[in-house]
Parts: C-alpha cells; structure tokens; sequence
C-alpha cells in the first residue's frame, strides 16, 4: 500500500470492504465517499459521497444561501413596518376588535396592552419606497435588491423552540435543521471545506444551541460546523511542528483503513460520518487558514463590511460568509445577538436596540452589495430575520420594550432569484395581524427551497415509518417572492 | 419562568391556557399518577434470556414486534463498555486479561462490584449529576470571574462513591444548610443552587439578578428532579393567567429567602510557600504595572474636583490624603482602582494579591445557600417586572401535583436538640408555614410521581443512548409517552424501595442482558426497528467530552490519580481567552495538574476549554439533561493536532517502548490494547505493521524509532472506535 495514493480506496481494500460488508446503504455510500470518481447518474443521493453536488427536481434559482439569523426576534416596528397610526394611539389599550378570536396565549398578563407607537423616524428608500428606519441607513440602501415579507408568521413565542421552528420547521428537538435538509437534498460545491457552515457573533451563541443546526434523524454529515464565535475561528488547523503534510496523510489514511474496518464490523453509519470528518478535517489545514485569512481583501472591501482584520465581528462574519460561497460552500448561517428588546437592562429599544442595529446594519448591506457586484448574488440567497417579531403593545420596564409576536414580522431576501425590489404582505394599521398575504415559516421554508430547485413536498427521510420534510404536512410557495 | 409555564402546558394542555379556570383533568396524564410496580410479563420461551426483570419488559415489548434479541457482546467489548459506563475509564489490560480468563459463573457479576466500588465511579457519575447542576468554575456573564465551588463537586463525587440515599442527596442539595445540626458536608451540598450565574458588570441592579438566579433555581429544580422544563428553556419573562402565575410564585417563594454566603474552612493541604511565589510575583506585577500607570494617575488625580474626592470610598479618600510618594502599596493600589479605569486585570489580580495578604487565600471557600432569618415577602411580580409587586403569596406547591406538608413539627419533637428547632422556627416563612426544607422533602417523597421515573430515567439514558421517555425533560402532556411504561414505572418503584440506592440501579441495569447485547447493526433491525426503540440490541455511543480526554490519558499513562480538588488548567489552543470582554490568563499547568480527568479541567462558562466545548460539553448556563452528540470535523482536528491530545500520542509511543517487549508485533498488540481493550484482529495488525514499516523508510532510523511509535499512537488514539463505547 502506498500511503500517499490520492486514491485512498484501494482495489484491494475495496474488494476486502465489499467481501465483508453485510450492511447495505451505509457502507455503499461510503465507498463513494472515498472513491474520487463521483458518479452523479445514481438518483438515490445515499448512493453518492453524501456531500457530492447532486442535481435538485427543478431548474435551480440559488445555489447558495448565507441566512443571517438575528437572534432574539428584531422589532419589526422599530425597523420596517412603519406604522403612523401606532404612533397615533400611542399609550392607548389595543381595541379588542385587533384581538378578539386571535390565538395568543397569556394575553391579560403577559403581553402589555397599552400600544406603544415606535420612536424612530422613518423614510422610504428606493424605487420600491420600501419604509426603513434611521437604525437602518445601509439597510435602507439595498431595498431595491431585496424583497421584504412584511407577514411573517411562526407558531411558537419562546425563544429556543421558536429558533427550532425557523430553523427546522418543528419546535420538537430531534428534525433536521434547512442547512441540513439543503446539504442533504443537494450536497456541496465545496471539496476542501464543509457544506454546512455557521458563524456567530455577539455576546452569546442563540438559545438552543447546536439542535439549530443539527441533522436530526438525517445523518450527522448533514449538520451545520459552526466557526468559534471569538477568537480563532477555527482551532487546530495546523499539525503538530515535527508532523509535515505527507506524514499527517499517512497516519489518516491508516487511521481511514482501521475506521473503515470497524464499519465492516458494526454497520454503524456513525463510522462513515467519523471517516468523512477526518478527510474534511485533513482538507481543511489546508483551505481554511487561506479561508479566514483577510489579507487578499482590499481595504475598501473591508471598508464597506466595516470590518478589521483579526477581529472578530458580525461584518467579518459577512465578509467571511461570502469567501465561504466563493469557495462553494452551499449553506452559511450567521447568529447575531441579542435583539430580545423586553425593555429591561441590556434589552430597551431606546440605547440597546439602536446598539445592535449598529453591529449589523453596515455588514448585511455590504454583503448584498459585495455578491451583487461580483456577480454572485444571482446565485446566492441571502436571508435576513428572526425567530419572531415584536407586539404592536408596549413593555415598560426600566426603559421600554415590546414582547415577543409571532402573527407579524418582517424577514427580507436578496438574491438568488427572489424578487428584487417586492414587499409583500401587509399588516394592519397596527402591525398586529396580516391583513394581506400571510407567510408562514411552512410557505417561507418551502419557498426556499423552490429557489433551490428543490420540491418541499418531494424532499422527504423516511424515518420511523414515515416520510419526514421540513415544511412537515404543509408550505405554499410565496409567489410574490419570486422573480 | 419556564416551570411553570412547563407546569401549565403538561397539566392543562395548551390549548386552555389562557383559559382563568383552574386546571382539571390533570389526573388523566400517565406522568402525574405515582408509579405502581406492575406484574412481570411471562416469557416462558426467552427464560435463558432473562437475567433480571429489565429483560423480562424489554423482550415482551420485542416479541410482540417480532425482533428478536442480539447475542451477548464479547468479553473485550463487554468489560471496556461496562468499565466505561461505571467509572469512565478503560480496563487496563490486566484487568482485561482477568475477566476474559475468568470463568467462574459470577464474574461479570464480580467485575460489576469491583468497578462499583471503584473511587472512580464517583467522578463518572458525578459529572452525570453536574450537567443538571450546571456546575462550572466562573460566574457567567460577560465579566465571567472565576469561583471557587470545587467543594460542591466533590461532595458530589463523594456522594456518590458511597451511595447517599437519592432521596437524600436531594434534600441535602436543595435544603442542607437547613436540616438539624447540618454539618459542613451538608451545607456543602446546598452549592447545588449556588451554580447561578453572577452578574458583575458595573450598574447593574443587584436585585434583578438576585430574582434572576431565583428563576434559573426554579427551572433547574424542574428539569433536575420532575422532568418539566421542556424546550422552553430560557423564556425569560412570559407572564401567566392569574391563577397560574400565582402559583408560580408560591413556588419562586421557597427560593426567595436565601442569603448567598460562602463558606470558609481551613485547608490541610495547603502549600503555603506556592501562596508566598505567588505573592511575591503578583506584587512584583502590579508594582510594575502602577509604575507604567502612575502619570495617567496623577494626571486623573489632579484632575479630581472637590466633590469627586468626595464621592469616593473612605479608603480611596484615605490613600488620597497621602501624598503620592508616600503612599503604601495597597494605597497605591486601591488609588489605581479608583482612577485608572476599568481595568479588569488589574482587578482581578489586585484581588487575588488581597486575598492572599489577608490570609482569605488560605482557606478553601464554596458557594452555599443559608437562610435568612428576616423572611423576605414574595409577590407576583406584575408583567413578571421585579420592581413592581402584586399580591403577596405564601409559598406552596401547584394543586395538580402530590401534597406538601410542613416537617418541622416532626423535626422538633424527634430532635432532642432543641436549639435546632428553634432555630428552624425563625425560618419559617410566614403564613403558609412552609420552607425550602419542607419543599426538598416534598420533591425527595416517594408520593412525588415524577423524580423517581425521571431519575431512572436519565440513568437509562446513559446507558441505552436515550430514554424510556425520549423526552427526558418533559414529562408532561408535551413530550413523548414512554416506550416502555411498565419498565419504566417497574424501574421507579424498585428505585425507591432499594432505598433509593443508585448503585443498586446501576447494578440492576448493567446486569441485564438487555445491557449485555452486542452493538452491531443487524440488517433485519435496519428495516423493521431503524432507530433501535425496541433495544434489540446495544447502541454505540461516542463518548463524552470529558472521557475522550481520560481515555487518551488512561493509554498514554500520563493519567494522574488524584480524585478531586481545585480545577485545573490543561494546556489549551492560544486564541480562546484573549477575546472574552475581560482578557483571563490561561496558564498550563506544568505538573501532574496537566494530566487530570477531564471533569477537573477549569470551566469558564464564556470561554470553555475547546476540547471539550468540541465534543459537546454543556454550556453550564442552565441545566442540561441531554448531551447532544455531534460528529464534525473540527473534532478530528483536535484530537489530530490539539497540543494534549500530541502530548498523549507521545506518553503512548514513550509507554509502548518501555513496556513492551521488542517485537513490532507484541509492541502493536501492546498499543492497541492500551487503547481498545480487545486484541488486533490480523488485518488490522497488517495496516499498523505496514505503516509503521512506511514511517522507518520515511522518517530514517536515526530520527528514532520513537518517530514511528508517535505515529502509531496518534492512529490509535484518533479512532472511531477509541472515543466509542461499543
């Protein structure tokens, strides 16, 4: 055996796994995933390298998506759905006619009844007139590339299973989440780096943690790696001084040989994502500290991000997001905390919101101008918004805030063959309830994934007896969000 | 406030919540009607089969499914899988060479008690039990200083090494401090509710945090010990229909009346001369440091109007009367604490320095709960807003769940000591007659339907993958049904009736033969049973972050012995602590400190140690009752070129050649079962052979056999099967 074949599988090694291996599924999937020759012709993508780029239903729009994940649930009244008539009414009890026959739970207690109308000025932007606040001013730049959903609607108002819903279209733990189902239904451009990527910045990682990025019931090669959030990105990356390159492929490929062997011996699927783990991890001491290495970006590149080299920041993560699709990686989520603006310390709209305004405002629009004049954007969606929105109704505390709101909020889109320019959806003059064109998570997620040329209804695990997807038994497409 | 909308959601169901009425209906959920020990299933045809009454449940359910079981693991992956699930460790191969050689009837059985009795099944399972407690050695938060709460894990380990009654170990947790003559073992244990975050940035509102680690007690002790915080973890302020949310408070009130001290014991182990080298270096630092800083200082100071000398502290203003150069050291210090901005290092290490001047170094410290003598009043807190009070309530527990009852009356009248009952009697708190200690018996009572199901249920989560209940910490109407229910509830009720006893459930389970099975897939099961609900065979679990670690350590030989004491401070990646909001020094221990179990590694909540984090570590934010278990790349890259993980490969390929005798051959064998317990099979000795081979061409005699080794070692310490319970 040569240790440094680039053919890591084989004949005899192949013939010996085949000779005995009595597990179907796994072991075939695998002996793909370490054959170069990628066969796309198989439809059955557990028949392939399960990373390998395979065709979706459809003509794709999108090949990538970068979903910027604003954790904590955004007040949409603070920052797109002007509401002049809120303003108006401001300090008065909601009329009942706005809530009767509504479902929401902990009405008399919870949620303040009093209206609270938003204190930031407001002006249209764009040939759209599309409303954006003054904490939004680069935001406020690209509403003609972007299309906003002012109805956006969820089930859960709790923060970890409303993150789980967004993320996986189940509040329950246990259902993979869209970057998985993504890299599931269509693998990966990239080789050298994962398919699934999450970075995350500001004071702590969302609620929940990795269940919102996990595979679920698919498998673990599917899940989302997520970058460190402070310092290095990414640790470990460079092999201990006396290990050169050649002696590090050496000591992997016998490490494959032996791994490979115990999946022989115990069938367990678990073994294949291990050995997928140790070629990503071998590929990657050599693409990722190019990958997060700054330097070939141009001051004014990192000028219009907002970021700086060696630090890290949500406008690094942006600019980091897009080398990442560069390099072919088809899903990056990016987490920023905290716009869980109750009222309280931390938590007011009056200083804190403004604060995480800031921290985002200039690197999301960057992002979409930057793919757009790289002529990525065409084929990359990008996603902004939370796991909810806020109530139309005031919360004092210290300073003032708004609950959480699960009828309304606004979520916008650019790129990858959404409508540049639309606003769909309206809310009532209170920006309580859609009194036009509701979307659902379900229709949000399906709609998704068309743009990815991925049928929702078709893009289906069985397990437990049962064809599993992430719009679950439900999903329309949103047809004013598409081009 | 999450337990009680969790209370609300399992015991009226979503739906009516916001109905006014007071919950009904609640009896008809299975979770909230105590466990009654059923009848065993008679399986006449599988008697060989059973080895206790865990089969006899586990093969009904199989048989109506048409499964059938798996055979017995072998005896190598038998006493790794076993020694790994009771003490956390690999045999050695002595131990191996015992019990595959061994044939007496009883010797599984024999091996079973050995590791029981092992002092490492304390810290096994005493991590098991810190995961809930959401234990971790920093205060949370942004500031995120360090603490010292080590006594409480201890007491943990300890617990547990010498089997404290569960019922027990849960009144002493939540109520130690409070019992008759409480020891300082006892008040030890009330660290439990002592793993609360602690804010300490500037301006904050002392209050609101106190109510705040009030609220996390609440959701702790329900996920800890009734299984009923489900997913809605962190909904900080979500306010509730009167009724509710007045329960809810009567709950928050037995909490509600604690003062949070430490407490401070001498410590026999001291090394009084490491504390003097760290005096002095310290005072060398900050010395240095003042200089750098002191015409910033005087520059501020001359700077300082009237009023604000006056808006200082009194030592502040003390120091300030000297004259710059004639000040003392600690005035000089307490000047730059004043005027020299924030400067959190030099804070922290200003405190360190007092500490060990003033001799509080020289004690040991932990975090406890004590009662106040003053009751503090609860009151709903309207719109969940501490600062603005609504009705005032007594404490009590919801009505949809067993009674409670005042003990004190017993208490006083068994004890002959009646300082102690007059001491309790200041801590009543009005009206209802109830405290925190009444509500500990009222959790640790065999009336309570839920511990016990949920105790032995996480215990079976260990072992199995997941639980009877997958849900494990929600039992309510919201979860899953269990798969088992009568093993389940059998398992509960034995539980309670062995005294509590968890090494008697540890016993129970690790002897069956459902345990016992063999892990490997089987075609048939892949379609009829994918996920393995029915058991009809082991699971293969990847191991918990902190066994990755000792298990390397364990081969490599490096493993210190020491059981408990301070954290430590393995080497660690550069680039981790640099970046918090207050910049912390991770310096790695040199000595046998670099080599201890994981559970002992320092655990700053913003800032954990990679190694562990990677492999899914809890965040110690709140409590955990399920590890998730990932499988990335980034994984990979730190057992490949993490500096400890290198560390070990070297402590292997050292051990190797000093152990073994000379033949490639017998060395090979000698590794891999350092490190997998069972020997090579002949295929897998080849590859090694051909490698080692490669790397004497590759690397050259001369740059030392012991180059060869390191790679060997590295292979075998990266394996799946390594980092694997089988």
């Amino acid at each position: 055996m040569t240790p440094q074949n680039s053919n890591p599988l084989q004949d005899q090694t192949r013939r010996q796994f085949f000779g005995r291996c009595g597990m179907g599924l796994g072991s075939i999937a695998l002996a793909s995933l370490l054959s170069e020759n990628r066969l796309n012709a198989a439809p059955d993508p557990r028949f392939q390298n399960p990373l390998a780029p395979r065709q979706p239903h459809l003509a794709p729009k999108a090949k990538n998506i970068i979903y910027m994940f604003m954790a904590g649930g955004p007040s949409q009244l603070e920052l797109f759905d002007y509401k002049p008539k809120l303003a108006e009414l401001n300090g008065q009890p909601i009329p009942q006619s706005f809530i009767e026959g509504k479902r929401f739970a902990f009405m008399d207690s919870s949620h303040g009844i009093k209206l609270l109308g938003s204190r930031r000025s407001f002006k249209q932007h764009g040939q759209n007139g599309m409303w954006v606040s003054d904490l939004f001013p680069n935001i406020a730049t690209v509403t003609d590339d972007a299309a906003f959903v002012m109805t956006c609607a969820t089930n859960l108002f709790n923060h970890a299973p409303a993150k789980l819903f967004m993320n996986t279209g189940s509040g329950l733990f246990g259902r993979p989440s869209m970057g998985a189902w993504v890299t599931y239904g269509i693998g990966s451009e990239a080789n050298d780096l994962p398919g699934f990527v999450v970075l995350q910045s500001g004071p702590r990682g969302p609620r929940g943690g990795s269940v919102n990025w996990g595979s679920g019931f698919l498998p673990t090669t599917f899940q989302g790696v997520p970058f460190r959030g402070t310092g290095e990105p990414i640790l470990n990356l460079t092999s201990p001084e006396t290990i050169d390159a050649a002696r590090q492929r050496r000591t992997l490929d016998t490490i494959r040989d032996l791994n490979l062997k115990r999946l022989v011996d115990t069938g367990d699927p678990e073994i294949t994502t291990r050995i997928a783990s140790y070629e990503m991890a071998f590929k990657m001491q050599s693409s990722a500290p190019e990958l997060i290495d700054l330097s070939g970006e141009s001051e004014a590149t990192l000028k219009l991000y907002g970021a700086e080299r060696g630090k890290p920041s949500y406008a690094s993560n942006c600019l980091l997001a897009r080398r990442l699709v560069e390099r072919g990686v088809r899903f990056v989520q990016l987490y920023h905390a905290n716009w869980d603006s109750h009222g309280g310390p931390g938590e007011n709209l009056e200083d804190d919101l403004p604060k995480v305004c800031r921290e985002v405002d200039q690197g999301s629009a960057a992002l979409v101008k930057d793919l757009k004049a790289r002529g990525l954007l065409d084929d990359t969606l990008v996603i902004w918004g939370g796991e909810f929105g806020r109530t139309p109704m005031g919360e004092n505390r210290e300073k003032t805030g708004r609950n959480h709101h699960i009828d309304a909020f606004t979520m916008w889109f650019a790129g990858g063959g959404t409508n540049p320019g639309a606003i769909i959806g309206q809310t009532d003059e209170l920006g309580f309830s859609p009194s036009k064109d509701r979307c659902h998570v379900h229709d949000i997620h399906a709609t998704i994934l068309h743009l990815l040329g991925l049928e929702h209804t078709a893009l289906t695990f069985r397990f437990q007896g049962r064809d599993f997807r992430l719009t679950d038994v439900e999903g329309n497409l949103i047809p004013g969000l598409i081009a | 406030m999450c337990l009680l909308r969790t209370l609300i959601l399992a015991l009226v169901g979503a739906a009516s919540i916001h109905s006014a009425a007071p919950p009904d209906g609640v009896g008809g959920h299975w979770a909230f009607k105590g466990p009654v020990r059923p009848a065993l299933p008679t399986m006449p045809h599988h008697a060989s089969q059973i080895v206790n009454p865990i089969d006899a449940f586990i093969l009904a359910r199989m048989q109506q499914e048409g499964l059938l079981p798996s055979p017995e693991a072998d005896h190598y992956t038998l006493i790794r899988r076993v020694s790994l699930d009771l003490t956390g460790l690999p045999p050695s191969i002595a131990e191996v060479e015992a019990f595959v050689n061994d044939s007496r009837p009883d010797a599984y059985a024999l091996l079973v008690e050995r590791l029981l009795d092992s002092p490492r099944h304390g810290e096994r399972w005493a991590r098991w039990w810190l995961d809930v407690a959401r234990y971790a050695d920093s205060n949370g938060y942004s500031i995120d200083a360090p603490r010292a709460i080590w006594l409480y894990r201890d007491w943990v380990i300890h617990a547990m090494n010498r089997d404290l009654p569960f019922d027990q170990f849960v009144i002493e947790q939540l109520a130690g401090d409070m019992l008759p003559n409480a020891t300082a073992e006892q008040k030890i244990a009330t660290g439990f509710h002592r793993n609360t975050q602690i804010n300490q940035e500037g301006g904050i509102d002392g209050e609101q945090f106190r109510v705040e680690s009030v609220v996390d007690r609440l959701a702790t002790t329900g996920t800890a010990f009734l299984g009923l915080t489900i997913a809605c973890a962190q909904c900080h302020d979500h306010k509730f229909d009167p009724i509710a949310q007045k329960e809810y408070y009567r709950l928050f009130a037995f909490f509600n009346n604690q003062d949070e001290p430490r407490l401070e014991m001498a410590n026999p182990k001291l090394d009084h001369a490491a504390l003097d080298a760290e005096r002095d270096a310290l005072t060398l630092e900050l010395k240095e440091h003042l200089n750098d800083a002191a015409a910033r200082i005087e520059k501020e100071e001359n700077g300082l109007t009237p009023g604000a000398i006056e808006r200082q502290s009194r030592p502040v203003k003390e120091a300030l009367k000297v004259q710059s150069d004639k000040r003392t050291f600690k005035q000089r210090r307490v000047v730059y604490l004043a005027l020299g901005g924030n400067d959190q290092e030099f804070k922290a290490k200003e405190e360190r320095l007092s500490e060990v001047e003033n001799g509080t170094a020289r004690l040991i410290s932990t975090l406890v709960m004590e009662e106040r003598k003053e009751p503090r009043e609860t009151h709903v807190h309207i719109k969940g807003d501490f600062t603005r009070n609504g009705d005032k309530v007594t404490p009590g527990v919801p009505a949809a769940l067993h009674p409670i009852r005042p003990t004190r009356a017993e208490t006083t009248s068994q004890s002959p000591d009646e300082k102690a009952g007059q001491a309790l009697d200041r801590s009543v708190s009005p009206d209802s007659g109830l405290n925190r200690l009444d509500f500990a018996r009222w959790i640790a009572s065999p009336e309570n339907p839920l511990l016990a199901r949920v105790i032995v249920n996480r215990v079976w989560q260990q072992y199995f993958g997941k639980g009877i209940v997958q849900t494990e910490n929600d039992f309510g109407t919201q979860g899953l049904p269990p798969s088992h229910p009568e093993l389940l509830d059998w398992l509960a009720v034995e539980f309670m009736e062995n005294g509590w006893s968890l090494k008697d459930l540890h016993r129970l389970i690790v002897g069956s033969s459902t345990y016992r099975q063999s892990s490997a897939a089987r075609p048939d099961l892949a379609s009829k049973d994918p996920s393995n609900s029915q058991l009809a065979r082991q699971n293969r679990l990847r191991l918990d972050a902190e066994l990755v670690r000792d298990v390397a350590l364990r081969a490599s030989g490096l493993l210190t012995d020491a059981i408990g004491g301070p954290s430590v401070h393995p080497p660690q990646p550069d680039g981790v602590m640099s970046l918090g909001q207050v910049k912390r020094e991770w310096k790695a221990d040199a000595t046998e400190n670099r080599y201890r179990r994981g559970m002992y590694t320092f655990f700053f909540r913003a800032t954990p140690h990679p190694a562990l984090a990677v492999f899914d570590a809890p965040d110690s934010f709140s409590a955990c009752s399920r590890r998730l278990r990932s499988n990335t790349p980034l994984q990979s890259l730190t057992l490949l070129n993490d500096e400890a993980f290198f560390e070990f490969a070297q402590g292997l390929a050292d051990r190797v050649l000093r152990e073994a005798p000379g033949t490639d051959s017998d060395r090979l064998k000698h590794a891999f079962r350092l490190c997998l317990s069972r020997p090579p099979q002949p295929d897998e000795l080849t590859s090694l052979q051909t490698l080692l081979d490669t790397e004497r061409e590759e690397l050259g005699m001369n740059s030392g056999n012991k180059g060869c080794w390191l790679t060997i070692a590295r292979v075998l310490l990266n394996l799946d099967e390594t980092i694997t319970r089988e």
